[in-house]
């Protein structure tokens, strides 16, 4: 019964010498330290400083979020870093094509557009030409005739060639660049009123919903469901017609149904967290109600309810440019993104350049976003937790 | 669940109320009259239209008188957008073309998203996933309207491939069908991108669940294995989106209808409101809230069909 056997760390017997020392020689040892854990290495990570870290992991994300932080600053000074006003008509210099100073060099963004001409009037445009296309004929009701296909510097021919329209003129002479910026103001302002307005009154409504329950969510459910299948769109039409094209009513309109999916998704939460022991502990110690409400269970639904938010920002912008194309949307003199489009719409055929710019803006708006809103769900996911 | 049901066509009726009770008001309380004093009208015209909506009386009265003949499945006569046709007839009128691009759209969505959906989760992670993820969050961010501005300017205009607008043939024939084509594609591109991500985020879910070991372990090939049980299970979020489709496309399509010149249900409620028409007006919104209402209920009610562990009603036995 001797198997328990005394070695060296690297598996040798003991040495003989090491067996036998006497005893004067041995000595009790004696820890002078008090014992502890070892220290954390790592710092102590919060939960918003976690989301932080995941959120800046994904390189979509980051670039997405820079996107989005351009437009709006550029939504901010866009406007004024044109030498022209976003008001100012210029009824002699409509539909200018696009001309931008060190650009133009490189043979687009010139200012240049091509022209059909009768061949005898091609001397009219003087130094305008920029380059001969050749001709071709044509035969209409008055008979056969040769047209010329010339390329024009549209800002030479019209007397104006210092000027830089650097995205053109619109249908009165109104600089691009300016009307473009401030029109993403415009839509972006309108959004993201649009999204505060939902999600306080969404975070309210659904709150008080799930944490109370009985008559008072049973009453606001039933008007939920009851509102809630009004077809959209008609409705926004009337109450447009009804309160005028504006901004104001416009928000009315995003936000009459537009609340009822964060209430939703908050009152379910509150539903499931609301009887944890860490709520009713919270309770047992004599926090107040909106204590526990909004220190306790609305955390839990804070990263849907950010995620969701972020996601509906593009909609907003897309349903306000749906409705400039019926002719609904911001008010006149003023531009948002879907009147540009909109305006780009009609002479699409002859100045394509005019839905270009708002096209693009629009796209990478909405594209921002949605990747935005994805990289804010993956870093609130706590599944992805590390 | 037949309780449920009932409740559902409870709620929906109150919704109905409500909406014909807020469209009528807000009609008549817009600005400007609703028989302008047009030379064109006769006066005894007039005096008839008077007297056939109470024009005189008070709105609650007017409205009174409305209810009696809607009841009576009396929708009115337009007044200007198409002066003495009922509205009835006006909407089966523009319907079609309506239902027919909103329809050809939804059959192009359904089998295209699917398909990218099942692949995109088959194949995860790997290269083409990456892609079509790429490309469905592109056509998920591209707005409707900005890409059909961009196939009318070059598949249109440039290449000369479609026509630009819609034809005006009466019927559904092969030419109005090919004109009908880059409409059809502005509409589907974004819902056969929505179906695809959320199929694929579905299916990916269901693939790593236990009860697909056990299809395979039984003997089934991946096929099987793929679409008898991943399938079904990943649909079950999905049935009220398929159903939606119908709806969510009604009322996209207004925009596309103003692009492409399409002479349907929607431009013809815009040149209604526009035009002060109230009882056109009244007659197409109620519709669209008809259909929207009928569509949510199947909605509700189709998830218990696909997915039979879901019974309605909060009780065991219904």
């Amino acid at each position: 019964m001797n198997d328990f056997q005394v070695c060296m760390e690297n598996g040798e017997p003991l040495s003989q010498e090491l067996l036998n020392i006497p005893k004067s020689e041995l000595q009790q040892v004696v820890r002078k330290e008090k014992i502890t854990d070892v220290e954390f290495k790592t710092e102590s990570v919060s939960y918003g400083k976690d989301v932080w870290r995941r959120f800046i992991r994904s390189k979509v994300t980051i670039v997405a979020t820079t996107v989005i932080l351009l437009i709006v600053v550029m939504g901010i000074i866009g406007p004024y870093l044109s030498p022209h006003d976003y008001l100012t008509q210029r009824w002699d210099l409509k539909y200018m094509p696009p001309r931008i100073p060190i650009v133009e060099k490189l043979g687009i963004l010139d200012g240049t557009r091509v022209l059909e001409v009768q061949v005898n009037d091609v001397e009219s445009y003087g130094d305008a030409v920029v380059e001969d296309l050749g001709t071709f004929e044509t035969s209409s009701a008055f008979g056969k005739g040769i047209m010329a296909r010339i390329r024009v510097n549209m800002y030479v021919y019209n007397g104006v060639p210092d000027t830089y329209f650097w995205f053109g003129t619109d249908a009165v002479g109104r600089d691009m660049f300016a009307r473009l910026w401030q029109g993403t103001r415009v839509s972006l302002i309108l959004a993201f009123a649009v999204v505060a307005i939902n999600l306080s009154v969404g975070l309210v409504v659904g709150a008080i919903c799930g944490y109370y329950g009985g008559w008072v969510d049973l009453i606001i459910q039933r008007l939920m469901d009851v509102v809630w299948n009004i077809p959209s769109l008609p409705l926004t039409i009337l109450l447009i017609m009804l309160f005028g094209t504006g901004i104001a009513p416009l928000i009315l309109a995003f936000c009459l149904t537009g609340w009822m999916g964060t209430a939703n998704g908050v009152r379910m939460q509150f539903y499931r967290y609301k009887n944890r022991e860490y709520v009713l502990a919270s309770r047992t110690m004599g926090a107040s109600d909106t204590h526990t409400m909004f220190r306790h269970i609305l955390p839990n639904a804070i990263g849907t309810v950010i995620t969701q938010s972020a996601l509906s920002v593009p909609g907003v912008v897309f349903q306000e440019a749906g409705l400039s194309y019926l002719g609904l949307g911001v008010q006149a003199p003023n531009p948002s993104i879907g009147v540009l489009l909109s305006d780009g719409q009609k002479v699409l055929m002859d100045y394509p350049f005019m839905i270009i710019s708002p096209g693009i803006v629009i796209v990478l708006l909405m594209l921002a976003f949605n990747l935005m809103g994805n990289g804010l769900r993956d870093a609130f996911n706590p599944a992805l937790r590390q | 669940m037949l309780k449920y049901i009932i409740q559902r066509i409870i709620a929906a009726f109150c919704t109905f109320v409500v909406v014909v009770v807020v469209v009528f008001f807000v009609l008549h309380f817009m600005p400007g009259e609703i028989l302008d004093l047009s030379p064109k009208i006769d006066r005894s015209v007039r005096e008839l239209i008077m007297a056939k909506y109470h024009l005189n009386e008070p709105l609650i009265v007017q409205f009174g008188y409305t209810m009696r003949d809607y009841l009576r499945l009396d929708f009115g006569y337009s007044l200007k957008v198409r002066p003495g046709v009922p509205v009835m007839n006006v909407v089966l009128e523009r319907l079609p073309v309506t239902i027919q691009l909103n329809y050809f759209s939804a059959i192009v969505i359904l089998p295209f998203g699917m398909i990218f959906g099942i692949l995109m989760a088959v194949k995860k992670d790997t290269i083409f996933d990456h892609i079509s993820s790429t490309i469905v969050i592109l056509l998920i961010s591209v707005p409707s309207f900005v890409l059909a501005a961009l196939m009318q300017y070059i598949l249109g205009f440039k290449l000369e491939w479609f026509p630009l607008i819609l034809e005006a043939e009466p019927h559904l024939t092969w030419t109005k069908f090919y004109s009908m084509i880059m409409p059809i594609l502005a509409l589907s591109f974004g819902g056969i991108a929505s179906i695809a991500r959320t199929l694929r985020a579905e299916m990916a879910e269901v693939l790593t669940m236990d009860f697909m070991m056990l299809a395979k372990a039984k003997g089934l090939t991946y096929r099987q294995t793929l679409l008898r049980h991943a399938l079904r299970n990943s649909c079950v979020p999905l049935a009220s989106t398929f159903l939606y489709l119908f709806l969510g496309v009604l009322s996209s399509s207004l925009v596309i209808e103003q692009i492409f010149g399409v002479p349907g249900l929607s431009k013809t409620m815009m040149a209604a409101i526009n035009g002060h028409d109230h009882w056109l007006t009244m007659g197409i919104v109620i519709f669209y809230c008809f259909i929207g209402l009928f569509m949510a209920i199947l909605a509700d009610l189709s998830y218990g069909v696909v997915d039979p562990r879901i019974r309605m009603g909060g009780k065991k036995d219904e």
